[in-house]
């Protein structure tokens, strides 16, 4: 009787295992360049979906301009981007091209040799067209730029409804600390909050309080970058900040960005904090409110203490691991055309803020709608977010603080909001332990 | 010559046993022994994330962890969430197994939309969860405020106690189908005499649920505590999406920690060290589990 397979040949067990093996190792080779085209990854936390058809314009641009190059849009998240960068750092599958994150993150990468000097790509776009010291901030200690502005955002802007301030009798916006806390409770009824502001552990929190300590007269580090937290500014901040809690909604122990902006858009707040992206969804998720909305530079804690604008200068950068750089300087380049720049500007008009004077000055921008409707607001928010700062340059006489990426993803400064705030635990021993901890990340 | 040709064949057949089971030795070394080996080797070093650039410190992380309250904390709020949101599983799972293996309308229908939970993605659970919630949209505070429960909004997610029950209530929601399809299985295989018996001795619902059901399904429940006890000891997603560990440090639990050192504060090595600290503790959870399954085997 002969043995037979199902396919009518025997299969010796020597056999099976030559054909075991020879799998095995066809598996294991290499696959080979299925095409020539160069394909290069670009990640944004910025992905709303105007902004998103707005950059794949900018991409059929460049595309159409280079045969043989593909670029993939990816998108992040503002608080999700430190571990999806560390993550692709570490094990080398990283992007080509990096948009819109803070600039105090890409200092810190700079610094660890992750990121590449983005000299060339400033020249190409033309130094002389950035608003004057727009690059200040992206200046490495080795006198190299680590990347550029993508445009200006002033995030902490205070946001009124002038048709509750007039219901409420209150003739000015609130300069101090004290006109903002009186305007928020007289115009907290009805089911309508004072202000949403945010005391979630995250890097909202950290990152507007980081504003509301220089509103009180403090800061986080001195200007040469040693911790400065221990101040009675830093205790004024926290009374302040505990003392709006009772005006913000319950669920402000856990709000960030998109909860912030949506409970001022929707009218569940009277106030609001953010950029210039509220005047856009205004107008597109809450028309009825939409001609009562205005901003102002956020109150300090008196009128001699001057406004302070946290900017978190949206950025460009190329990491060094890209095995196309420059193809990635060449594309970082194009994204200021006119063209796709103004596109990518007016799909959140005001939220991001050119930072060449060219498309500032350039009537296609200006004929946006809402640029157009808030002549004033956008206005004074590119002032503020000129002059603005942000952890990792505090100042113009700070130095650049490669550290600040690191502070703000360990939320030692949100948590210390939540334990004064929430917890009701003693101030001194806060402040101590949070000034310890953010030493304890300079150190290491 | 026989015992030669034996002894060839035999070695032959060695060699093959050896060639067919190096695949799975292979497997087991590059998805279990690599990743140990690694974490322990990593968790000797400290390491900046981005780069995997490090130096050598040997113990030090395990000193430093073991010194810090943020380790004891987290390791307290993690033994909180799994005895809490594990015992809810249990109650829920057997209750509704015990619904589902009676003789109910739509028990079909219902026996597959009762998985639903434990199918759907965390992602969407905890978004929907939080949608619920919300404070300004929720649905639940909308309900009690209409109700006269409440004047003003509860804040679930945001203060202690309620994130942690709220996080508890989640994950039991999420997982107790797992107990209801395994204690279901097990309804199914228990005899009816046994329960006729003790209906002729007189026993009531709850006494035949207390003298037979309870009884039977001890084995099953022994493995499913073991099991959902590793699994939500080491849960990550439900928790971080959820309340991101807060408020402050209050449902931060030890993969969380993990988390933060490795990716915010990108110190690998530390986060490899509570990892490897915490492999340590699920080990008891492991051992209690083959001893038992061994036992049941014998």
């Amino acid at each position: 009787m002969k043995n037979s397979s199902m396919f009518g040949h025997r299969i010796s067990r020597r056999g099976a295992l030559k054909g075991m093996a020879a799998t095995t190792a066809m598996a294991s080779l290499p696959l080979p360049a299925m095409a020539q085209e160069t394909t290069i990854r670009w990640w944004s936390p910025q992905a709303a979906p105007a902004q998103v058809d707005a950059y794949m314009a900018q991409i059929a641009a460049f595309e159409a301009a280079n045969p043989g190059v593909k670029v993939v849009f990816e998108t992040t998240s503002d608080e999700g981007y430190a571990p999806q960068l560390a993550a692709a750092f570490s094990s080398g599958e990283v992007p080509d091209i990096v948009t819109h994150l803070p600039s105090f993150a890409i200092q810190s990468y700079y610094a660890n040799g992750l990121v590449e000097p983005f000299n060339d790509v400033i020249e190409a776009i033309g130094p002389d067209d950035y608003f004057d010291g727009a690059n200040d901030v992206f200046r490495a200690a080795d006198g190299n730029y680590v990347g550029t502005g993508i445009g200006n955002s002033a995030a902490n802007m205070l946001w009124l409804r002038k048709d509750l301030m007039e219901e409420a009798e209150i003739a000015d916006a609130p300069r101090t600390w004290d006109e903002l806390r009186a305007a928020c409770q007289a115009m907290q009824k009805g089911g309508i909050f004072g202000a949403p502001l945010p005391y979630g552990r995250n890097s909202m929190t950290t990152l507007i309080f980081v504003g509301v300590i220089h509103q009180a007269g403090g800061q986080i580090f001195d200007t040469d970058l040693n911790v400065a937290l221990d101040t009675q500014a830093t205790r004024d901040a926290l009374e302040f900040y505990a003392s709006m809690r009772e005006l913000c909604p319950p669920g402000a122990t856990n709000y960030s960005w998109g909860e912030a902006i949506t409970a001022f858009v929707s009218g569940a707040t009277a106030t609001g904090i953010y950029t210039g992206r509220v005047l856009g969804n205004v107008n597109a998720q809450n028309p009825p409110i939409a001609d009562s909305v205005t901003c102002v530079r956020y109150p300090t804690a008196s009128t001699d203490i001057p406004a302070w604008t946290f900017n978190d200068f949206p950025s460009v950068f190329i990491p060094k691991q890209s095995s196309n750089i420059d193809v990635a300087e060449a594309f970082a380049a194009s994204l200021f055309n006119p063209d796709g720049y103004i596109q990518q500007l007016h799909a959140a008009p005001g939220h991001v803020l050119p930072v060449l004077k060219s498309i500032n000055e350039n009537p296609q921008y200006q004929a946006n709608e809402i640029i157009q409707k808030y002549p004033g607001e956008v206005e004074l928010m590119a002032q503020a977010a000129a002059g603005g700062f942000n952890l990792g340059y505090e100042s113009a006489a700070h130095q650049s603080n490669e550290k600040a990426g690191e502070v703000v993803g360990s939320g030692v400064i949100a948590d210390m909001v939540q334990r004064v705030v929430l917890n009701g635990e003693n101030a001194d021993q806060v402040i101590g332990d949070t000034t310890k901890a953010i030493e304890d990340i300079m150190a290491g | 010559m026989t015992q030669k040709t034996k002894t060839l064949l035999e070695r032959r057949y060695s060699m093959l046993g050896l060639l067919l089971i190096a695949p799975t030795v292979l497997v087991f070394c590059a998805v279990i022994v690599y990743p140990l080996v690694s974490a322990i080797y990593l968790s000797l070093f400290k390491i900046f994330t981005p780069t995997l650039e490090g130096t050598w410190v040997g113990l030090d992380n395990y000193r430093t962890l073991l010194a810090k309250g943020e380790f004891w904390t987290s390791l307290r709020t993690n033994l909180i969430w799994t005895v809490g949101t594990l015992t809810l599983q249990i109650i829920f799972g057997v209750g509704m197994a015990l619904v589902l293996h009676q003789n109910i309308w739509f028990r079909s229908l219902a026996r597959s939309l009762i998985l639903f939970p434990y199918f759907i993605s965390t992602v969407v659970a905890v978004l929907v969860w939080k949608w619920l919630f919300n404070d300004l949209y929720g649905i639940l505070n909308h309900l009690m405020m209409s109700a006269g429960l409440i004047d003003w909004p509860l804040d679930y997610l945001g203060t202690m106690p309620n994130a942690m029950i709220s996080v508890i209530l989640v994950g039991a929601w999420k997982y107790f189908p797992f107990v209801v399809i395994a204690v279901l299985a097990r309804l199914q295989t228990i005899p009816d005499h046994l329960y006729e018996a003790a209906r002729i001795d007189g026993a009531g619902p709850i006494a035949r649920f207390f003298d037979v059901t309870l009884p039977q399904l001890r084995e099953v429940l022994v493995v499913i505590i073991m099991l959902r006890a590793i699994w939500d000891f080491k849960e990550f997603d439900l928790i971080f999406l959820l309340t991101g560990g807060g408020p402050v440090t209050s449902t931060q639990t030890l993969p969380l920690l993990v988390y933060k050192e490795a990716f915010a504060l990108n110190q690998m090595g530390m986060a490899s060290a509570y990892a490897v600290i915490m492999m340590l503790i699920m080990l008891v959870f492991m051992i209690i589990y083959i001893r038992r399954t061994r036992s049941e085997d014998s």
